[in-house]
């Protein structure tokens, strides 16, 4: 600890604190433009100088640590001469078109030059000038260089957190300008991280330009929509129109990053498309009609049906309190043990994966499982499912580096950071990981290592995985060394996986008396809210038991086609586009009885339904998500739902009291009260803007089983007219299908494509952008060929949300792996 | 004073190897590996060499902060990157003696124990980085680098790394930037390059000049070598002398020669035997002398005495006709031009005043300017990152210091005085 | 495509640092050795060849003075105009130039022979005034020299 004394007040800080936070610390401000807490140290824009003393020069306390005894200030004569100094200076070339520029208002330089700047200015001579017009960098971002401060910040987020690296200070002097190779369109993540560092006008959102000034904007804290990560910002609206996303730094797990579907993704709020009206569908075409005549068709068709024979399906999109109380509707008022939520997913599967990975044992901070001495991402396709997790891992190791090892078929943007790369078969994570755990043991020579691995032996798997064995030797060494290690799990070993394999690697650490921290890494905002609610055939709200088992997303569709179930109740989710065999989903739609898709679109699903109900979107209601790390946080309300639309809690209180079973607490915070009662896991959370434990659900106390998953090997052997096998997952832009309704985000990728090995694309005569026929059995699409360097060979990825290209159509139900081929059409 | 730096200069095929070997080269490196590391950094220490780059650093000291451990990769640079405007003296040593640089170099890696070194030569010196990497190639071809250097343990690969048109990367870590393939701009400090330096490793970074005093330090002894000049900065050095002298070139001289000495003595006085004006002393970052402070011993600490710095050596002469308005705006545009554009007060303050200057030299002074010149000097000295800024002040300070008259007479005649 | 022989070239120079990024330099200046200027495709190679992102590239061209991305005459006479060779009337010789050529500063004669630069301080300011024409140092100019170094020049 070092004791400081700034402008006479005496502090204690951590040894090797900057100056710049004891002062902070003190509450001292000072100011500062090149400094950025997630980034390098740069001291460059010397704002933030201060006077030591004892030392003849002003010294930049961003870059300058606390040296105990020290006196220092923050305020003196000389301090505030050098401050508006470089302020005169940052303006001296400065464009001033305040009045014509986005930033105006929430401008730092215009702030800084307002409290501590010069009240007149000396230049008087001709201003460098980068160019005459705003640039277009990317169909997000557009760029007015004669504003910039040379901060550096984009500069830097771009290579050190965002990782792609596009962006660079060209020339030299002032004449250095920090734009794009050439000043050409960016290929990049189109994330606009660099637009949200930058503190001044000149990165500026395309699809915001000169919609508002800043304090024309109505605001709501919110969380992301997309994946599982949860991060937070502020959305913002103008006239019923949300117009931006913003992050907040020392705001959310995400600080000031989001990735292009958080930072672009809103505008599907205000889509055309958005359902607006209750619509029933009458001799095959769908006409408008009130809700209260909505509801009576539901009574009549629902209220009289036994409850086994309803299906019942919610999206992990929706609120907790929503999902809760969809799941009280589905158990207590139709009397259905028949729920679900994500139809990718298999009840069993799931129920493996939930006990494997921990999440009844309470949550796990990211920030804890990336401050592990070795960083193990399986099944996960981090960065471009979870791209605020691959910034954070990026971020953070270039500090700390740990080590990282990544096991995925497909090349990562976040291979660039990993020490080891395991580049199994597709879907083989599990024989992966059981070879993993075999050579572990033997590299650790853990005494009862043998009774661990009963029969398994790690030859088979290790030629099944197709990595090398000396790789996995490398990983067992440096988890034998490691104390503690971080898990990532994504979401293929949901999608191929039996989970045996992570089983036994967790067995095998804990037996080593590793600190293990274990996260999954989910694709949707709030699948472990669903989760932890009891929206699962095999367990209820806090992973209790259930009485009686009910039938998972697939089980209802059998159901449907077998006779055994007459309805179902889909909320918010598009089985047709996500169920893994789009055929026999529209077969069994088209099969069932009766059916009621609440929405807020008029998805595929929908088209199949006997009654739409118009639902609200996150923008439009209160209520909490739990993201992947078990973190509880609320969004709130920026805009009422369009039209007649209702939150999909109001929707379910009304059911519940039309079909006879009216619930006493429906408002979200009442709902929330009631899940913190009935739910242990949830007890104790408290709803903060910043990562903090408190938010972190704890363990259920649930009895939970934890028996050994059996193992299911993957198969996709040899096929001459298929030689390809095809993988699906989420694309950076996009996640679920939700996000193809954002013009913003279309923009960006509007069409599938095929992501091959750049020796897959020679052989065949391909090259990038170019179209291609994938034909599966029974299924073919053209799409465009996007070449990846180090993907593994023989392994296409088509991504899962695109309606042109419906992957799920190459699928049939019960395969794990489909086969395609790839020709260039003549 | 018997030269050492220069003394092969004009000797026909001074640049190879057999002339070097002729004259007693290379024997200096073997007499040092007869000796331990750290003997030879005590002698270099003894012998008081100050570095000859411009900030006079101790050598010795700097290389004892090397961190001992020998399972660290270590790396020497050499600063050959020569730009500070007047200076030609590390071109002179290179391009007619270039294995001087190689023993000198060879013994400093020896000292520190790094076995890869770089010289970091300027991109304009392309006959000189051709002579570097012919001597280079003579001494692997004679055993003298590589591995185990004249049958030591020692081994060292010694590398030419050119620059392509930068001032800054003379500044040691925008240097080691430049060679890690970046652009040239300065480091934070501390870490020093010591501790981390070039691809993160502890490095050294001296001048051509500094490590070519090496060999005659250690077959000399120290006490020979601090037996020249002045006590606190002894020793040979190169004056390099331009500008309005009958005789400009390269002069080998004690440390601590005066002005007076160097340019009426040595230099037979200014041209057409006009009256001398001002003296840079040590390349343009360091404020001129005026004509009757000419007799100050051109050294580290004589000259900082009088506010100015010996720097790189280099002695710019002006004589009565010059116009110091003009060599404000020269120096002022070389800085601006230069200028890395990492820092605020360099990037915006050196072109704010070149377009200053520029306006007052073609006759658009306006009132106020003079005042306007002080107060960005003001505002630019002790702010910048690396000492660039500051010596783009110091100069014109230098110059407003004793001429401030012939600017005011500029802003308002709208010609000159002289 | 940059000619094998160039690649050969740069992988040898690779070899000399830690990492391979550290070619980065001399790589331009081979390229612009070779063809005497660096085009946009030049960039890109050499960055895919140092695994280096092509801004990265950029970033070095527009940093360091002596590389052209654009076409120069034969012969770059880059004249130096610093504080030592102005003392000697190197501003005078410019113009000179400049008349003699029929082109200003910056410029290249119509057939493409020779472009006029001026640089900064050369390291050669004993034998001032002086410039550089390619490779090759001219010290201790006057008109007179200027005119027969030019006239020598094919
Ligand atoms: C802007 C700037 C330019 C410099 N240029 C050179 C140079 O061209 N050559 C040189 O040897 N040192 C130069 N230096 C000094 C070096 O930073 C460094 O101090 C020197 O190379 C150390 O070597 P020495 O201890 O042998 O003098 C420069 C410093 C600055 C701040
Ligand atoms: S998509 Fe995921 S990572 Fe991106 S902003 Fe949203 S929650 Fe965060
Ligand atoms: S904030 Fe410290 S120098 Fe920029």
């Amino acid at each position: 600890m070092a004791t400081v004394t700034i402008n006479g007040k005496e502090i204690t800080v951590e040894d090797g604190t900057l100056i710049l936070d004891a002062a902070r610390q003190a509450g001292f401000e000072i100011p500062t433009f090149c400094y950025q807490a997630e980034l390098s140290r740069l001291g460059s824009c010397r704002m933030c100088l201060v006077e030591i003393e004892g030392q003849r020069k002003l010294q930049p306390s961003c870059v300058t640590p606390v040296m105990h005894g020290m006196n220092i200030w923050t305020d003196s004569p000389s301090v505030v001469s050098a401050r508006e100094a470089m302020l005169e200076f940052l303006l001296s070339n400065h464009a001033l078109d305040c009045p014509v520029c986005d930033k105006g208002g929430e401008c730092e330089l215009q702030d800084m030059v307002y409290k501590y700047g010069p009240r007149k200015g000396r230049f008087q001579e001709v201003k460098n000038r980068f160019h005459d017009r705003d640039y277009v960098l990317s169909p997000v971002i557009v760029k007015n260089s004669n504003r910039c401060v040379q901060c550096m910040r984009c500069v830097r987020v771009c290579r050190e957190v965002v990782g792609v690296g596009v962006l660079g200070a060209i020339g030299r002097g002032h004449k250095q300008e920090e734009t794009s190779f050439l000043r050409q369109q960016l290929d990049c993540d189109h994330d606009g991280n660099c637009i949200e560092v930058c503190p001044v006008g000149c990165f500026m959102r395309r699809p915001y330009r000169y919609k508002a000034r800043p304090w024309d904007l109505t605001r709501a804290m919110s969380i992301c929509p997309y994946c599982g990560t949860g991060c937070r910002f502020s959305i913002q609206e103008r006239d019923g129109v949300v117009l931006r996303a913003v992050a907040m730094h020392e705001v959310g797990v995400n600080g000031i990053t989001l990735c292009a579907r958080g930072r672009f993704g809103y505008d599907f709020v205000n889509s055309k498309e958005r359902l607006k009206t209750p619509l029933v569908k009458r001799n095959g075409r769908f006409e408008p009609v009130t809700w209260h005549d909505a509801m009576e068709m539901i009574k009549e068709r629902l209220g009289t049906l036994q409850g086994e024979r309803i299906g019942a399906i919610a999206s992990p999109r929706l609120t907790n309190e929503e999902l809760f109380l969809f799941q009280r509707f589905v158990r207590e008022v139709l009397k259905s043990p028949n729920i679900d939520s994500d139809p990718r997913w298999n009840d069993t599967t799931v129920e493996a994966f939930v006990s494997v990975t921990g999440i009844p044992e309470g949550g796990t901070s990211l920030f804890d499982c990336v401050g592990a001495d070795t960083v193990f991402i399986i099944g996960g396709q981090v960065s471009e499912e979870n791209p605020v997790v691959d910034y954070t891992i990026r971020r953070i190791s270039s500090e700390r580096r740990m080590n990282i090892i990544i096991g995925s078929p497909r090349a990562m943007k976040l291979d660039a950071s990993a020490g080891i790369l395991l580049r199994h078969g597709a879907g083989c994570e599990d024989s992966l990981l059981i070879a993993l755990a075999c050579i572990l043991t033997e590299e650790s020579g853990l005494q009862d290592g043998k009774a661990l691995l009963g029969d398994l032996s790690k030859e088979g798997f290790i030629e099944q995985a197709g990595v090398a064995e000396d790789d996995l030797r490398a990983c067992a060494k440096v988890l034998v060394g490691s104390n503690s290690i971080g898990i990532f799990a994504g979401t293929s070993l949901l999608r191929f996986s039996s989970l045996r394999g992570l089983h036994l690697l967790r067995t095998v650490l804990e037996r080593l008396k590793k600190a293990l921290f274990i996260m999954p890494l989910l694709d949707r905002c709030n699948q472990r809210g669903a989760w932890d609610m009891g929206v699962h055939p095999g367990f209820g709200p806090g992973y209790r038991g259930v009485e009686r088992r009910g039938l998972g997303c697939d089980g209802i569709l059998e159901g449907v086609v077998k006779g055994e179930i007459d309805a179902l109740y889909i909320v918010g989710e598009d089985l047709v586009s996500a169920y893994p065999d789009g055929e026999f989903v529209e077969s069994a739609l088209s099969k069932a009885g009766f059916v009621v898709v609440q929405d807020a679109f008029l998805t595929r699903t929908a088209r199949f339904a006997d009654v739409v109900l118009p639902s609200a979107v996150f923008a439009e209601k209160d209520g909490t998500f739990t993201n992947q790390e078990g973190r509880v946080q609320a969004i709130s309300k920026l805009l009422p739902p369009p039209g007649e639309a209702k939150t999909d809690l109001e929707i379910i209180s009304i059911l519940s009291a039309i079909l006879g079973g009216a619930f006493d607490r429906t408002e979200s915070k009442e709902v929330f009260d009631t899940i913190k009662e009935t739910i242990d896991m949830y007890r104790d959370v408290e709803l903060r803007d910043e990562p903090s434990q408190v938010s972190l659900v704890k363990g259920s106390g649930a009895v939970f089983r934890r028996e050994e998953p059996p193992f299911s090997k993957v198969v996709y052997g040899e096929d001459r007219e298929y030689p390809f096998v095809l993988i699906t997952g989420n694309h950076l832009f996009h996640s679920g299908t939700f996000s193809l309704r954002s013009d913003i985000l279309c923009g960006l990728l509007g069409e599938g494509i095929v992501e091959m090995n750049r020796e897959d694309a020679e052989s065949l005569g391909v090259s990038e952008g170019e179209k291609v026929r994938v034909r599966g059995r029974g299924y073919e699409a053209f799409v465009k060929v996007r070449i990846r360097k180090d993907g593994l060979r023989g392994v296409v990825f088509v991504p899962e949300n695109f309606e042109d290209t419906p992957v799920n159509r190459f699928l049939k139900r019960g395969e794990k792996v489909a086969r395609v081929s790839i020709q260039k059409p003549s | 004073m018997e030269k050492v730096l220069l003394k092969n200069l004009g000797k026909p095929n001074s640049h190879k190897i057999d002339t070097y070997i002729q004259g007693g080269g290379y024997r200096a490196i073997q007499e040092a590996l007869r000796h331990t590391p750290d003997t030879i950094i005590q002698m270099v220490k003894d012998s008081g060499l100050r570095g000859r780059g411009g900030a006079g650093f101790s050598t010795g000291l700097k290389w004892s902060f090397i961190p001992k451990d020998p399972t660290v990769p270590k790396f020497l640079c050499c600063n050959a990157d020569e730009g500070e405007p007047g200076t030609f003296k590390d071109r002179g040593i290179i391009d007619n003696d270039p294995h001087l640089l190689l023993e000198g170099m060879m013994i400093a890696s020896y000292a520190i124990g790094a076995n890869t070194a770089y010289i970091y030569i300027r991109g304009e010196f392309a006959f000189g980085a051709r002579r570097l990497e012919e001597a280079i190639k003579e001494a692997y071809e004679r055993g003298y680098l590589g591995r185990n250097i004249f049958g030591s343990d020692f081994s060292l690969d010694i590398h030419v790394h050119r620059g392509w048109g930068a001032y800054i990367c003379g500044e040691e870590t925008a240097l080691l930037e430049s060679i890690e393939g970046y652009r040239g701009q300065p480091r934070i400090k501390p870490p020093f390059p010591a501790i981390s330096g070039l691809y993160g490793k502890p490095t050294v970074i001296n001048n051509v000049e500094t490590l070519s005093c090496l060999p005659a330090i250690v077959l000399k002894g120290p006490k020979w070598f601090a037996s020249i000049g002045p006590e606190k900065s002894p020793g040979p050095k190169i004056y390099c002398v331009s500008g309005h002298v009958k005789r400009p070139g390269l002069y080998e001289l004690p440390m601590g020669t005066s002005a007076r000495e160097l340019i009426y003595e040595h230099c037979g006085g200014i041209r057409d035997d006009r009256r001398l004006k001002a003296v840079i002393p040590g390349g343009v970052s360091a404020p001129m002398l005026s004509a009757d402070e000419v007799d100050t011993p051109l050294d580290f600490d004589s000259l900082a005495a009088k506010k100015s710095m010996l720097g790189s050596g280099a002695v710019i002469v002006m004589d009565e006709t010059t116009c110091m308005v003009k060599v404000a705006y020269i120096i002022l545009r070389f800085f601006s031009h230069e200028s890395c554009g990492k820092c605020t007060p360099c990037r915006e303050g050196t072109i704010w005043l070149t377009k200053i200057l520029k306006r007052i030299e073609y006759g658009e002074g306006r009132t106020g300017d003079v005042e306007l010149l002080e107060s960005l000097c003001s505002n630019i000295f002790g702010r910048t990152f690396c000492p660039l800024g500051d010596g783009a002040v110091m100069a014109l300070r230098g110059v407003l210091k004793h001429f401030r008259d012939e600017f005011v007479y500029h802003v308002e005649n709208k010609r000159c005085m002289v | 495509m940059l000619p094998e022989r160039l690649r050969e070239e740069i992988r040898a120079v690779e070899k000399r640092y830690s990492t391979k990024r550290s070619a980065v330099m001399e790589a331009l200046r081979i390229v612009q050795r070779e063809k005497g200027y660096i085009e946009k495709e030049d960039m890109e190679e050499i960055a895919c060849m140092l695994g280096m992102r092509p801004v990265s590239v950029n970033e070095v061209t527009a940093f360091y003075t002596m590389y052209n991305i654009q076409p120069v005459g034969r012969y770059h006479i880059q004249v130096c105009r610093n504080i030592s060779c102005s003392l000697l009337g190197a501003e005078h010789l410019i113009s000179y130039m400049e008349r003699l050529l029929n082109i200003k500063v910056g410029e290249t004669t119509q057939d493409g022979k020779f472009t006029l630069s001026t640089v900064e301080c050369l390291g050669s300011c004993g034998t001032a005034p002086m410039m550089q024409i390619n490779d090759t140092y001219y010290e201790n100019l006057t008109e007179e020299r200027i005119e027969e170094i030019l006239k020598g020049l094919e």
